[in-house]
């Protein structure tokens, strides 16, 4: 058994994957209740977006251009399917509407693999200027990325349920997530109000690729899958409460992290979001099995 | 997916739910005739002319067609039929090809047991792994179903495959000479293999088709329209559900028995979590309502990239036009090519003739 020395710094690694993980599951959460769109192809976006950024530092563009760029590239990307597919879809099963975002997810994909090939071998890298300097605690060096990473979870998320609660937007927002015939007929501007919804979602999966890109790794596989880490934040929170969200987020990032310096657990860490999710589903089901049918519903 | 096809799916499954109910007539009517002789013809000219004409190479290719046509039946089931959503079906091929692969390297069992005993373990694996999972309905489903693909990939990537080694997991790391899994000693060389791929496919195909045209099929697409008017109906709602998932796990074994062999080696490579995702693409696009859509789902997924290699194209085009294939299936086309070519080509086919006739088309008795 590794002593308490080993695990410190994976605590401060797993509060910064999780603070991804939370400002990921967040944006999916808010998505989900304003259009009813699970939207999956969150990773994907946010990969291509880090790749476009990787390219533009390469061919010495400053850092922040390249960031930028894929923030706006996450965000025009994922409002312009919502745009295009969101009001086509509207009125389908929400399973219609997710399986559609896979398809988003595969055109992004192939389009990834065909433009950065992974076959040369080369490794990519995102370097962040925040990567350097940093502080101490106790024995562990924190670096600033890490710090942001975690702050923003925290920020994205308090922001986000002030914004639900005070603002005309997100009231608008939360009355869709009830009805969206209704909402339309009181005469909110639905159309106008899931795009924000589609654009803010879209900018969280820019920012989530860029802070995945440095703090994992800069591959297009890795950085698309690691929705499903999200996702499991979100089901957990039965893609309802964003504070239950972020609490999972974090778990998830802390346990995942956690597990590296055990030996016999180290390899199958990777299960952490599907054990997790996989065991809050299937208890919270047992206690009401209509409760999960369509949350939506009863929403 | 409650009924996708909106109004016009529902009513033609209506029409074919009470066509069933009639009593079996006297005799089949000629179309029936017909549609059974042109596929015994298909499948013979598939199973003996095919192998002479093609190279050994699109051989192989076909035979992967017969696996993934194979999956696709699976999921099709399970997609089309019940209406339930899962993006784990390749993680399930991966657990019936590394059972098929254990067996053929601990034991001599013939290859047919060896693919029966693959078939059954998968089903049991997947009815079990069905079992909670059948208390979540639609999205959460499709969403766990996917956490477990992901999952899985995660252990095979630190189990790997066997290769003829010992202990439970029958991987040696270390091993130079990897022994090949074995084949039937009847289908040993490619084009043999091939033709015992298609028939066990046939086989897979022709069990599915039985279970559509009996109590099952009627209370899946019962369960499909309507839980709760199935529930009303007196239909084991739960019953049904689990025996869907039970056929479709024990058939995604049997495909992927037929891989271990086609495939001589495994590698936990071979089955990345994204094959999930894009197997539910070609079965969408293929068409999840119809057994022909498997076939188109199966040559999609094997052939189209084997095309594309011997043509110089990236394999990554053919990702993208799947999810460009997914989007407009599920906002246009809901049942899929094997609904739709059929329809176009009439289409076509009324054109051609009004322009023949000099005269504009008539559009009477489209779809």
């Amino acid at each position: 058994m590794p002593s308490w020395q080993d695990f410190e710094p994976f605590i401060v690694s797993g509060l910064a994957l999780g603070g991804v993980y939370a400002l990921s599951g967040v944006g999916m959460v808010v998505l989900y209740q304003a259009t009813g769109v699970v939207y999956l192809a969150f990773g994907a976006v946010g990969a291509m977006g880090a790749l476009i950024a990787w390219s533009l530092i390469n061919a010495h563009a400053p850092g922040w251009v390249g960031w930028l760029a894929c923030v706006a590239f996450a965000a025009l990307v994922t409002l312009a399917y919502g745009m295009v597919f969101g009001p086509a879809l509207a009125k389908r099963d929400p399973l219609v509407k997710a399986v559609a975002t896979l398809g988003l997810t595969l055109v992004l994909f192939g389009l990834m693999d065909l433009l950065w090939t992974t076959s040369g071998g080369q490794s990519r890298a995102i370097t962040l200027p925040t990567d350097n300097g940093g502080f101490m605690v106790g024995q562990v060096q924190v670096d600033w990325t890490q710090v942001i990473s975690l702050a923003l979870g925290v920020a994205i998320t308090v922001a986000t349920g002030a914004f639900l609660r005070m603002s005309k937007l997100g009231t608008a927002m939360r009355a869709m997530a009830n009805d969206r015939e209704i909402t339309a007929t009181l005469g909110v501007p639905v159309r106008r109000v899931e795009a924000a919804a589609w654009l803010g979602c879209g900018v969280l999966a820019g920012l989530a690729g860029v802070l995945l890109a440095d703090l994992v790794a800069l591959d297009a596989t890795t950085l698309t899958f690691l929705v499903i880490s999200s996702l499991a934040a979100t089901l957990i929170a039965r893609l309802r409460s964003i504070t239950v969200t972020f609490v999972a987020a974090i778990v998830i990032g802390l346990v995942h992290d956690l597990l590296t310096p055990i030996q016999s657990l180290s390899n199958y860490r990777d299960l952490t979001p599907f054990v997790l999710a996989a065991i809050a589903l299937l208890v919270l089901s047992s206690g009401g099995g209509r409760v999960l049918a369509r949350s939506r519903e009863e929403a | 997916m409650a009924a996708p096809g909106g109004g016009t799916a529902a009513d033609t499954e209506v029409r074919a739910a009470s066509a069933r109910q009639r009593p079996p007539l006297p005799r089949p009517s000629t179309g029936t005739l017909v549609r059974a002789a042109v596929i015994v013809v298909l499948l013979l000219f598939v199973l003996f002319a095919l192998p002479q004409l093609m190279s050994l190479y699109y051989v192989d290719a076909m035979t992967q067609v017969a696996v993934w046509s194979m999956a696709a039946l699976g999921l099709g089931v399970l997609v089309g039929r019940v209406g339930l959503v899962s993006l784990g079906q390749v993680a399930v091929l991966a657990i019936g090809a590394w059972v098929a692969a254990r067996l053929l390297f601990a034991t001599e069992q013939p290859y047919p047991l060896v693919l029966l005993e693959a078939g059954l373990i998968t089903m049991l694996l997947g009815t079990l792994i069905g079992l909670p999972a059948l208390r979540l309905r639609g999205l959460y489903l499709a969403l766990i179903t996917l956490m477990l693909a992901g999952a899985l990939t995660v252990v095979l990537a630190t189990t790997n495959f066997p290769n003829g080694g010992h202990g439970f997991l029958g991987y040696n790391g270390s091993s130079v000479h990897i022994p090949p899994i074995r084949r039937p000693s009847i289908a040993a060389s490619d084009p043999a293999y091939f033709r015992y791929a298609v028939v066990v496919a046939a086989l897979m195909f022709l069990l599915v088709f039985v279970h559509i045209r009996t109590r099952p099929g009627r209370a899946w697409a019962a369960v499909r329209q309507s839980e709760p008017a199935a529930l009303a109906a007196g239909i084991n709602t739960w019953l049904y559900k689990l025996w869907a998932f039970a056929l479709a796990s024990f058939i995604t074994g049997v495909a992927g028995g037929v891989l271990a062999g086609a495939n001589h080696y495994l590698y936990s490579l071979n089955f990345p979590t994204y094959y999930s995702i894009t197997l539910l693409a070609v079965v969408l696009m293929g068409g999840a309502y119809s057994l022909w859509g498997a076939v188109i789902a199966g040559l999609l997924w094997a052939l189209l990239p084997s095309l594309l290699q011997d043509w110089g194209v990236s394999a990554d085009w053919l990702t993208i036009l799947f999810g460009v294939g997914v989007l407009q299936v599920l906002t246009t086309a809901p049942r899929g090519l094997a609904d739709q070519v059929p329809k176009d080509l009439a289409r076509l086919g009324r054109l051609l003739r009004g322009l023949v006739r000099k005269r504009a088309p008539s559009e009477s008795g489209a779809g």
